[in-house]
């Protein structure tokens, strides 16, 4: 048996990834684990992430698989969950069993596979943990018209709400912030598309972010506040009122960050 | 009028919000748009939910009515000229600020504007233009707009502002032309058509000029959609269905949207229903359109002259195939896609992914699980390498009575009915994404709510 320990980001389980094939292990014999648990007459490795390699593994996923099947291993690796690396893995090694070409846009058909399947699932959760939240997350303008947003997804979803957002804002200053996590994503305006990074982190760093987002709200924010409260209260067919349904759709647990709530 | 004036933007909302209230399409989907450096939003084509109201419908647009004053008295409207109810007008700036500043705080996907009536039609078809035009130059945003096009408008000023949104929609109103001259006595069938004809004609025109043309400008890029009230005049599903079924294959609309009928005005020529707006009727609606849009059924198919309305137990679905036992049972491993389609507790996933997995192997029981199948539901219609799940009689009154067993009948009760969820398109925690259909209609099309 063979562990690669690797840390929790994309570039350090792609890296083991790209090891695995360097090094020319056997592929059932291998285990990439997130966590620390010795095991019993196995080889260690330590994985340190390494730009390169996971780079050249990001193209070849695109290439073989497409982007949204790539998009689904990323947005797998999102969850909190430390066997998600393995699953991935085996999804990768399955699909790169297929000859070139075979395999694109069906990178998660096997679904009978266990591991696939696991990859599979944890995937579409936080895809649809990440559509809700580009709909429910609320920004609040800052003193000086910067807009600041709280949320605290279960997976690590602030790259995907960054990306999103930060399409759809690029002349806004903005920051989001994972509560949870201690972390926050910062947009510049009218820096190109690549115009934001992500800060903070466990620790000091996190209480960092904390504070740096204690600005005082803008002047108008609390009247725009209200009207949305005013329109969300009138929108609503009094004679079709049905908040079981509302709450079906609208989870309670999205609701502490929400405007109107 | 001064006392118009002088009317805060707060008091205009609730006014006009409320007079909005009753439209049904607040749908964001069918346009793809990046962000652009300069300007403000981006579109989605699956369209995003940013909340939902008390009646459990979608939040997504800023939908509100640029005045409730009205020169027409539509029976069944609360603007119609002869209420005597508080009157609001927004002016464009008023109407932008307040799209751009919800918009950027992500309380929206963008703007649904519609209109009372103001002097004419094409006056107010004229200010609904001059307002989108402000929205989207000066005010630099791209994000999602949705018109109502004024059915007696120039039609120089629809063109015009079909330029400028992503969708624009006419009202049917009601599915038939006695319906509409009984309620709507200033509206005509043929001025309701005539601009549903020309944006057609407009978004066909574009295409080719698109295609010769890239940067040429788009033009209602995400299709027209209208609306129907249902149970205010007293058309059965028959009709209805065959009006919605004309209209997307001749108008090529995007959606036809059902609005259970609300009684809001007193008015001897509308109904009154005991039970509230017909809901459980709207939803089979939405079902049966669902049908007719993504599973290849004719409206003749699943009702007729003979037996006009839906099943209230059964889906449409469900209620054709207990209809048409000879079709069945289907064999998964062999049978056509058209025909998996057909199986209740068998939805679009569902049947792709079995055509792409039996490729490789034989599929059993087990396996449909896996791939999304209700065999709840679909076990009485389905055999594997020619076995049933168990032995069933494929008998009528026998799997009706299966079908509509107790925990799987709609509650209809007044806090929280709860359909059947996902019953039609199904698919079994194996929601799919985008590829036909919008996230965001999936949803609210099985819960029977748009
Ligand atoms: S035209 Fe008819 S439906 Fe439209 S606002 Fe006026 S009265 Fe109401």
């Amino acid at each position: 048996m063979y562990v690669y320990r690797c840390e929790d980001t994309l570039e350090s389980i792609f890296t083991a990834i790209y090891r695995v094939y360097e090094e020319h292990r056997p592929k059932d014999e291998v285990l990439l684990a997130l966590d620390e648990e010795p095991r019993l007459f196995a080889e260690e490795m330590i994985v340190t992430a390494d730009q390169e390699r996971s780079g050249k593994v990001v193209r070849t996923l695109c290439r073989r698989f497409g982007m949204e099947d790539y998009e689904r291993i990323c947005f797998a690796l999102t969850a909190e969950d430390v066997e998600k690396a393995q699953a991935v893995y085996r999804t990768v090694v399955s699909g790169l069993a297929l000859r070139e070409g075979a395999g694109y846009g069906r990178l998660f058909e096997g679904l009978g596979d266990a591991q696939v399947c696991k990859a599979f699932k944890l995937a579409r959760s936080a895809e649809r943990e990440c559509c809700h939240l580009e709909g429910f997350l609320r920004f609040e303008e800052l003193e000086k018209g910067a807009l600041y947003a709280q949320a605290e997804p279960k997976n690590n979803l602030l790259p995907f709400l960054m990306a999103h957002f930060a399409d759809r804002f690029p002349e806004e200053n903005f920051l989001i912030h994972d509560v949870g996590r201690g972390i926050a994503g910062v947009h510049y305006r009218q820096t190109g598309p690549e115009a934001w990074v992500l800060i903070g982190g466990k620790g000091e760093k996190g209480a960092a972010v904390t504070k740096g987002v204690e600005a005082a709200l803008s002047e108008s924010e609390l009247y725009y506040r209200s009207l949305f409260r005013r329109f969300c209260g009138e929108i609503g067919i009094r004679e079709r009122a049905n908040e079981a349904l509302q709450r079906n759709l609208l989870p309670l647990h999205f609701r502490k960050y929400m405007t109107e709530f | 009028m001064a006392e118009v004036g002088k009317m805060s933007v707060m008091e205009k909302l609730k006014i006009l919000t409320d007079a909005a209230k009753y439209d049904v399409a607040c749908t964001s989907s069918g346009v793809d748009r990046r962000g652009k450096a300069g300007k403000l939003g981006n579109c989605v084509a699956a369209g995003i939910c940013h909340s939902f109201a008390g009646d459990g419908r979608c939040i997504s647009l800023l939908k509100i009515l640029l005045t409730n004053e009205c020169i027409y008295d539509c029976k069944y409207c609360l603007n119609r000229r002869s209420n005597d109810v508080p009157r609001a007008m927004f002016t464009p700036e008023e109407i932008c600020e307040l799209t751009i500043q919800f918009y950027r705080r992500n309380y929206i996907e963008g703007l649904f504007l519609s209109s009372g009536i103001v002097q004419s039609p094409t006056f107010t078809m004229e200010l609904i233009c001059r307002t989108i035009y402000l929205l989207r130059t000066k005010y630099g945003f791209n994000g999602y707009i949705h018109v109502k096009a004024i059915p007696g408008a120039d039609g120089e000023v629809i063109r015009q502002t079909g330029f400028l949104v992503d969708r624009m929609s006419v009202n049917l109103e009601l599915p038939t032309a006695d319906g509409l001259r009984n309620l709507a006595p200033n509206k005509h069938r043929k001025n309701i058509l005539a601009p549903m004809r020309q944006i057609q004609n407009g978004i066909t025109q574009n295409r080719s000029e698109v295609a010769v043309y890239r940067h040429a400008p788009a033009f209602v890029s995400g299709g027209q959609s209208t609306q129907m009230i249902v149970g205010a005049t007293n058309e059965n599903d028959y009709q209805i269905l065959n009006v919605a079924e004309s209209l997307y294959q001749k108008f090529e609309l995007k959606r036809v949207f059902y609005s259970a009928f609300v009684r809001v005005n007193e008015d001897k020529s509308l109904p009154v229903l005991p039970g509230g707006p017909p809901l459980l009727r709207e939803h089979r609606l939405y079902q049966a359109d669902w049908l007719l849009r993504f599973y290849g059924f004719r409206a003749q198919e699943l009702l007729s002259e003979r037996r006009p309305f839906f099943n209230v137990m059964l889906d449409p679905k469900e209620d054709w195939a207990v209809g048409h036992l000879e079709e069945f049972p289907v064999e998964i491993n062999r049978a056509p896609y058209e025909k998996l389609l057909r199986v209740p507790g068998i939805g679009v996933q569902s049947a792709r992914r079995i055509v792409a997995a039996r490729r490789s192997c034989n599929l059993d029981f087990e396996n449909l699980k896996k791939l999304g199948v209700v065999l709840k539901r679909a076990l009485y219609f389905i055999t594997c390498s020619g076995k049933m799940m168990y032995p069933t009689k494929l008998e009528e009154d026998y799997i009706v009575r299966q079908l509509t067993e107790k925990e799987q009948r709609i509650r209809f009760g007044s806090d929280g009915m709860t359909y059947r969820q996902m019953s039609l398109f199904d698919d079994a925690g194996f929601a799919g994404n985008a590829e036909v259909i919008s996230a965001q209609e999936k949803w609210q099309t099985a819960m029977g709510q748009l």
